[in-house]
């Protein structure tokens, strides 16, 4: 293509060290080539930095300790009771940040980071077979970042181009890794900066390969490639990036929990690009109201979920979205003030010409899609295990009614149905008893309305979870017009995973 | 004004915040309330102007007082402004502002917890009057 603007990143480089480099974050960008065009923009800009904070799940640290006398070749070890993998030679060790603590679930490998980063002191346990080389077989000491060789974060997966917001259609709140879920489409949350972030400003991957500079936890660091489910075909692209991680700042990094889901880091991370002519500024000067992504909803325990609709950063970002007629309040998980700090610190480096751009050495791939897991075994379905010899009782039936079909049938638990066979309560051996204690003499008295069922094709794992999360010990299966097919026991369900 | 009511068990019985609703015409609000087995914990709402008269009588009926300023405490050297409390507040405690940093109106919040464990930098616990900080809720 023929260009009216023409720079090379040597070029650009000159002009960082000579000071008269211009440089712009993301959203300032998007607003001069609304403004000027994305020609007059490209003579006027040379960088642009992008900056994305939010929970990058998909990180942790290699790690060297340095050899101990007498030497051991550690098998497994342990950084504040967490466990990091250490199948790699002797005294190195990869600690990954979702890696849970044995000891408390809402510590964990996110926090390790966290206090090496702040100086901190931390716990090493080890334990190994012991060889005639390294003949130790454990050992007890207390390390900082300091006294560590190497300590060098590598992310297999960070920075999503874009990733879906969550909302919830099922009547109870889920704790989720996109934040607490409300129910009945409570509230909407989603992740990513939007225009800020990196892949977003630069969708063909055209400046940013492999071998890009890039500003991490606040150190500088290298793009190393793409990151692992890097899906380019539908604009969710992913990097695999490193970074030293004593040069890194707490600011920049930190350990979070997500309530009953675990441990995760949130990390800062800056990408420059380099406007080389004004195809690449046309791309940064995009808006949240240009990227869309998929609401979700994660009421739906399965991976294909459904997508409730599709919507904009733009419609994310203004505090609600209508849902099925419906006003849904919509929060970020990640955080564009900061994500805005790391472009701006990005952007103060390039200036003091402390930051230097680099040639990238490969492109990312712009083909490839992400295979779902081959499962070699099927998971038996509910059908498979559900008992098609069950009794029912109608709403109107007596007590006595209810007390002959529990004796008579073999479940302690009976779906009451209406007059069109519809499932519309359960009630129990335990609600009989209660019945005869209190002298009630209706079965709408003591019979539950809010009733747990399970579909037949649902596979029997999730029937499990739903007898975890409730604690009850049967449910009647459905078909989607609520009439009862069978039912399901979690003793059927242990035999069949006790075989 | 916000107020947190303790009740010994021995009063659990008798219906002490109608009886002073209705002497004192006040438009007493019930934000939360706790009761088990051994103690009963109210939060309620009482207009500015009728409040000293509400306290004087709930501690003459031997029930505990403590004016609640402050509802929700928030670190702010812990938070990151990321928003996952914005959206799950039934009350619209937390809003950004222009630069997309958290801001609170604590006085609106009515302590039901459920931004406790939603924030993922653990940066906010409920506060039940001074020095004194309840325990997370489970
Ligand atoms: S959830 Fe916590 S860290 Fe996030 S904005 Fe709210 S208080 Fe701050
Ligand atoms: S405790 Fe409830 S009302 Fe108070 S700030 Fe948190 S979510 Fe809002």
């Amino acid at each position: 293509m023929d260009f009216k603007v023409k720079k090379s990143i040597a070029e650009i480089n000159e002009k960082i060290k000579d000071g008269s480099v211009s440089v712009v974050t993301a959203d300032e960008m998007a607003a001069l080539v609304r403004e000027l065009g994305a020609e007059r923009a490209a003579r006027e800009v040379d960088v642009v930095t992008t900056g994305t904070f939010g929970a990058m799940c998909s990180s942790g640290v290699f790690l060297n300790f340095g050899h101990a006398d007498p030497p051991i070749k550690m098998r497994r070890v342990w950084l504040n009771g967490v466990e990091a993998y250490a199948g790699i030679a002797a005294v190195d060790a990869y600690l990954g940040a979702t890696q849970p603590s044995e000891r408390n679930p809402e510590y964990g490998g996110a926090h390790v980071i966290e206090e090496l980063v702040a100086g901190e002191e931390i716990e090493l346990r080890a334990v190994a077979h012991g060889t005639d080389c390294y003949p130790r077989k454990s050992i007890e000491t207390e390390i900082t970042l300091a006294d560590l060789n190497q300590a060098v974060m590598v992310n297999p997966r960070n920075a999503y181009q874009r990733y879906n917001a969550a909302t919830n259609s099922s009547d109870r709140t889920l704790y989720t890794y996109m934040g607490t879920l409300l129910p009945n489409y409570g509230n909407a949350t989603f992740c990513g900066a939007g225009a800020l972030s990196p892949l977003c400003n630069d969708p063909e991957y055209e400046t940013i390969g492999v071998g890009t500079r890039i500003l991490i936890g606040g150190a500088h660091g290298y793009i190393i490639g793409a990151g692992t489910q890097h899906e380019p075909v539908k604009g969710k692209g992913t990097l695999m990036v490193i970074g030293d991680l004593k040069e890194m700042k707490r600011e920049f990094l930190r350990a979070a929990v997500f309530y009953k889901y675990g441990v995760t880091l949130y990390l800062g991370i800056s990408v420059p690009i380099p406007i080389l002519n004004e195809e690449i500024a046309k791309r940064t000067g995009v808006s949240d109201a240009e990227i869309v992504t998929e609401v979700i909803d994660y009421g739906v325990p399965r991976r294909d979920r459904p997508v409730v609709r599709m919507v904009t950063y733009a419609e994310l970002k203004s505090g609600s979205i209508e849902i099925e007629g419906r006003e849904v309040p919509t929060a970020p998980l990640s955080s564009f003030y900061m994500a805005r700090r790391v472009a701006e610190e990005l952007k103060r480096q390039i200036e003091r010409g402390e930051f230097l751009l680099t040639e990238p050495v490969a492109r990312l791939p712009t083909v490839g899609e992400t295979k779902p897991m081959k499962q070699t075994r099927e998971l038996p379905l509910v059908r498979d295990v559900m008992s098609r010899e069950f009794k029912v009782v109608r709403e109107d039936a007596s007590l006595e009614d209810v007390a002959k079909a529990i004796v008579k049938g073999k479940f302690t638990h009976i779906p009451v149905v209406d007059a069109k066979n519809k499932l519309v309560g359960i009630v129990t051996a335990w609600d009989i008893s209660l019945a005869v204690a209190f002298k009630y003499n209706t079965l709408d008295k003591i019979m539950t309305r809010r009733v747990v069922t399970a579909k037949p094709d649902e596979p029997v794992d999730i029937v499990v979870r739903k007898f975890e999360q409730f604690d009850i010990s049967a449910m009647p299966v459905v078909d989607d017009e609520g009439h009862v097919l069978g039912m399901v026991t979690s003793d059927q369900i242990s035999k069949l995973v006790g075989r | 004004m916000k107020l947190l009511l303790r009740f010994p068990s021995h009063l659990h019985e008798r219906p002490y915040t109608a009886e002073i609703i209705l002497e004192t015409g006040a438009k007493i609000n019930i934000d939360r309330a706790y009761v088990d087995a051994v103690h009963a914990e109210v939060v309620v709402d009482v207009p500015d102007d009728k409040a000293r008269r509400v306290v004087e009588l709930f501690k003459e009926r031997g029930v505990e007082v403590r004016i609640l300023k402050k509802l929700i405490v928030w670190d702010e050297t812990r938070c990151v402004h990321c928003g996952a409390c914005v959206s799950i507040c039934p009350k619209g405690v937390f809003r950004f502002d222009a630069d997309w940093r958290v801001t609170l109106d604590e006085g609106k919040c009515v302590q039901c917890g459920v931004c406790i464990n939603a924030c993922p930098m653990r940066a906010l616990a409920l506060f039940y009057g001074e020095g004194e900080r309840v325990k997370q809720q489970e």
